[in-house]
């Protein structure tokens, strides 16, 4: 078993009211996933969900965001190929 | 003349993956106009652990609602205005001086939205998500809350569709606070089972 990261390492924000985001890239990737969930599923978070698990269990060392990017592409690709009318 | 201005910030990978990301959604009508924009702002300034202080500080000061809390979380929350995505399971857990209760996403970053807004970058971190679980006495006492031994710790895994939120112990001495004195009390941490107050 690997040693885990000691909580001392990270960054502990102790503090209410912190920004969300730490880059614009992340909130617009964010929002899309939330349009993809609301516009493409229905309203239903759990395929994009499984999605994010996946991604974050492929490579847990990758920063937060950038598997929920994956995530989404990986989600992406699950839409039917035509463009919606 | 500089050369300032000729050389713009050069685009990360993963900033130009989130834009192919963009385009190829707008173009399928997946994104409508000033949605990316909506989104942010609702979660940068309306959307937050303040949400949750109001939902606390109510069960602190009418026993009723806490009753109600306890017993369907998703609907008393809603009394108070807050719903909406990764807030419609929701189950409050209540501290007391034997029982001390903590939430975290083992294999994510499941975490009641409307309530706390996006969770802190450590609680999405893997150190978190895997040792509170193992370890909790340890982590919170890392973390600034140490716990008497005879204290019961319990976890709450937010990986099924519940999402969980930490109903704090009101502290001593708040006796005679109004409502809105107590929800200034109540931290986003606090409500996470990461502190107490």
């Amino acid at each position: 078993m690997s040693t885990p990261l000691s909580l001392q390492d990270l960054d502990l924000p102790r503090r209410n009211g912190e920004l969300a985001f730490d880059a614009p890239w992340q909130s617009t990737v964010f929002a899309l996933a939330a349009a993809v969930t609301e516009h493409a599923f229905g309203g239903d978070r759990e395929p994009f969900r499984q999605q994010l698990i996946a991604a974050i269990a492929a490579d847990p060392g990758r920063p937060y965001w950038e598997s929920w990017t994956a995530a989404l592409e990986a989600l992406v690709q699950t839409l039917p190929d035509q463009p919606r009318p | 003349m500089s050369a300032e201005g000729h050389h713009p910030a050069p685009v990360s990978p993963v900033e130009q993956r989130v834009a192919a990301l963009e385009a190829l959604l707008t173009e399928r009508g997946l994104v409508p106009e000033g949605f990316i924009e909506e989104i942010t702002r609702r979660y940068e300034s309306e959307i937050g652990p303040m949400n949750g202080a109001k939902v606390v500080a109510r069960a602190w000061v009418d026993p009723q609602y806490k009753q109600r809390l306890l017993a369907g979380a998703t609907a008393a929350i809603a009394e108070l205005g807050f719903g909406g995505p990764e807030g419609d399971h929701m189950v409050v857990v209540e501290n007391t001086p034997g029982i001390h209760n903590v939430i975290v996403c083992t294999l994510c970053s499941c975490y009641p939205w409307p309530v706390l807004g996006l969770p802190p970058a450590w609680y999405k971190d893997p150190p978190y998500r895997a040792r509170m679980v193992r370890e909790p006495r340890t982590v919170l006492a890392e973390m600034g809350c140490p716990l008497p031994s005879e204290t019961e710790i319990r976890v709450w895994d937010s990986s099924a569709e519940v999402r969980y939120l930490v109903l704090p112990e009101r502290p001593p001495g708040t006796a005679g606070m109004t409502e809105a004195e107590l929800a200034r009390l109540v931290t986003r941490d606090s409500m996470i089972g990461v502190a107490r107050l």
